[in-house]
């Protein structure tokens, strides 16, 4: 029974790719400026506002290492990636129960939960898309420029990001069971990944405030200390990849339950 | 066997009954109409069978499955056809793709037969079909796996006159072969016309469950005669018109009693033109199932039957 995982990964290649190609357009650019940046990295640290640095989790920017880890992976993966994981789901059940098209989907011998499953598996298209596309553009671009980053931490840093992106993508498929109109699952899930990036940011600089980090599945995925310090947060990646499950179980015994 | 069995099956939203104790049941082998006024709650009935909301109360079963376990009722869908009201599918594939993706999920070993009965342009995407051939799709989609059971929701609305002939006659053969067809609709020709026996539903509730001859004994006929002459409506009225309306020399009334009382009847009069026709739904509704909320007319455009 994979009709529905191909029908949904097809439905996914499109905007993959042009997500892939307009976040590997920005990560150029930004890939770009950076040797000018480093040479007056200290200034701009001084300049910069110490919220911005610590909304993005900037350390050792004017290494490539603290560069890509706090400035390009932040905002790229935790932020743009993690919307569109969000809103990609948060579309996947709703726009098919407004359009009837659940109907005729459910008149198969397919359970409920197989449909949910095969739609949320469909998310495998923009994973794999954005890896591959981005850690390409990355990796030729710190050559293009002169600078060496160890590929296989890169790498490491590329694979702890996947728990966050399918929490994000939990966060959507739940919105998209529990809310009755597309725009507004997708708007909540949208905003909700955004509100939660910034929260942590924010709550990360006044410590009285640090654990409403907490909540936030951004605190549990750090690229820069995988790329600075070679840390490597296991039980982070296992609390973030615990929370899919459970977003997952609680948008499947939802779905289940409810008319359609 | 039943194919069908319905049970005192009841679904509430809010204040509103959809479906108020509901119970019939279709035998294997007939075709089985479901007619009623649309909101009467026709789709209602149909989305509980296929377990797409639950019941309030009450329950059915198709071939044997309760449609409250979910399970059995997932897997017994192998053996059951839908075409639903209106046909929600991906609009940017094309019909062929379309057909490849259910065939995947319930095989499709007659869909070369209906595609020469029914014949939707099959390269070209969804998104691009008139009305009818969406149509046509769906019914090649609710057959193509040979199901045991069809449940048909409006299956006609919009396809042209001669497609539905055709419809109906496969419909027929069907039937024939001893499968079962469920058939919802809201216009009395068409049931009458392939279906053998109708359950009526109206706010809800299931006013009249019979064969078809039955119900058209009792439903009558609509007459409109055009008289050479004005005439008086003492002189003209008898005991079996209902709704008689006299303006001029036209005169148009529901006959309830036997045809050749009737045909005596007109020769008394010098008759410039007459047609006989049969009535619409809603008039039998007012006749005999009492007044209610005025019901929509049954020669527009069908809208959703929930």
């Amino acid at each position: 029974m994979t009709a529905i995982l191909r029908l949904e990964s097809r439905k996914l290649v499109r905007s993959s790719l042009v997500l892939t190609g307009l976040l590997g357009l920005l990560l150029a650019f930004v890939l770009a400026v950076f040797p000018g940046f480093a040479d007056e990295a200290e200034l701009i640290e001084e300049a910069f506002p110490p919220v911005l640095l610590g909304l993005l989790g900037i350390e050792e920017i004017h290494t490539i290492e603290g560069f890509v880890g706090g400035y390009v992976f932040s905002l790229i993966w935790l932020l743009f990636a993690g919307i569109y994981f969000a809103y990609a789901s948060a579309g996947m059940i709703v726009e098919d129960v407004r359009t009837r098209r659940m109907d005729l989907t459910l008149s198969n011998p397919v359970s409920r939960e197989s449909v949910l499953l095969q739609k949320v598996a469909a998310l495998w298209v923009p994973l794999v898309a954005l890896h591959v596309g981005l850690f390409a553009v990355l990796f030729v671009g710190i050559v293009v420029i002169g600078e060496t980053l160890d590929p296989v931490t890169l790498a490491v840093a590329h694979l702890f990001i996947v728990p966050y992106l399918l929490v994000c993508a939990g966060i959507g498929i739940v919105l998209s069971v529990v809310l009755g109109r597309v725009e507004s699952a997708q708007a909540t899930a949208l905003g909700l990944v955004f509100v939660c990036w910034l929260v942590d940011g924010l709550s990360e600089m006044n410590s009285e405030f640090e654990w409403v980090g907490a909540i936030t599945p951004s605190r549990y995925v750090d690229p820069g200390a995988i790329l600075v310090h070679e840390e490597y947060a296991f039980a982070d990646a296992g609390i973030l990849l615990i929370a899919f499950l459970v977003l997952l179980g609680v948008a499947t015994a939802l779905f289940v339950r409810r008319d359609i | 066997m039943s194919a069908i069995r319905i049970d005192d099956l009841t679904k509430r939203y809010g204040e509103v009954l959809a479906n108020d104790g509901i119970s019939f049941d279709v035998d294997s082998g007939e075709i089985f109409g479901y007619l009623g006024p649309n909101g009467a709650g026709k789709t209602t009935t149909i989305r509980l069978l296929l377990g797409l909301i639950k019941p309030t109360s009450g329950t059915a079963t198709i071939l044997g499955t309760d449609i409250r376990d979910r399970r059995a009722l997932t897997e017994r869908k192998a053996d059951v056809g839908y075409l639903p009201d209106s046909i929600g599918v991906e609009e940017r594939l094309t019909g062929r793709q379309v057909l490849d993706y259910f065939a995947r999920m319930r095989g499709d070993e007659r869909r070369d037969e209906l595609l020469e009965l029914f014949h939707p342009p099959l390269e070209k995407p969804v998104e691009t079909y008139s009305h009818g051939n969406i149509r046509m799709l769906g019914i090649v989609q609710a057959f193509m796996h040979d199901p045991e059971i069809a449940i048909l929701d409006e299956p006609t609305s919009g396809l042209d006159p001669l497609k539905q002939d055709r419809l109906h006659q496969f419909l027929e053969r069907e039937r024939d072969a001893g499968k079962t067809i469920f058939f919802s609709s809201h216009v009395l020709s068409e049931v009458q016309r392939v279906c053998d026996r109708v359950g009526i539903i109206r706010e809800g509730e299931l006013v009249a469950l019979e064969d078809i001859d039955a119900l058209l004994e009792r439903s009558g006929k609509r007459v409109w005669v055009h008289l050479a002459e004005p005439v008086d409506e003492a002189r003209f009225a008898t005991d079996e018109m209902i709704d008689l309306e006299i303006v001029d020399s036209a005169v148009q009334f529901t006959y309830t009693g036997e045809y050749n009382a009737l045909i005596d009847h007109l020769g008394e009069f010098d008759i410039a033109n007459v047609e006989i026709t049969d009535p619409q739904l809603d008039e039998i509704f007012k006749h005999y199932y009492g007044e209610g909320t005025p019901m929509e007319r049954t020669d527009g455009e069908p809208a959703r039957g929930g």
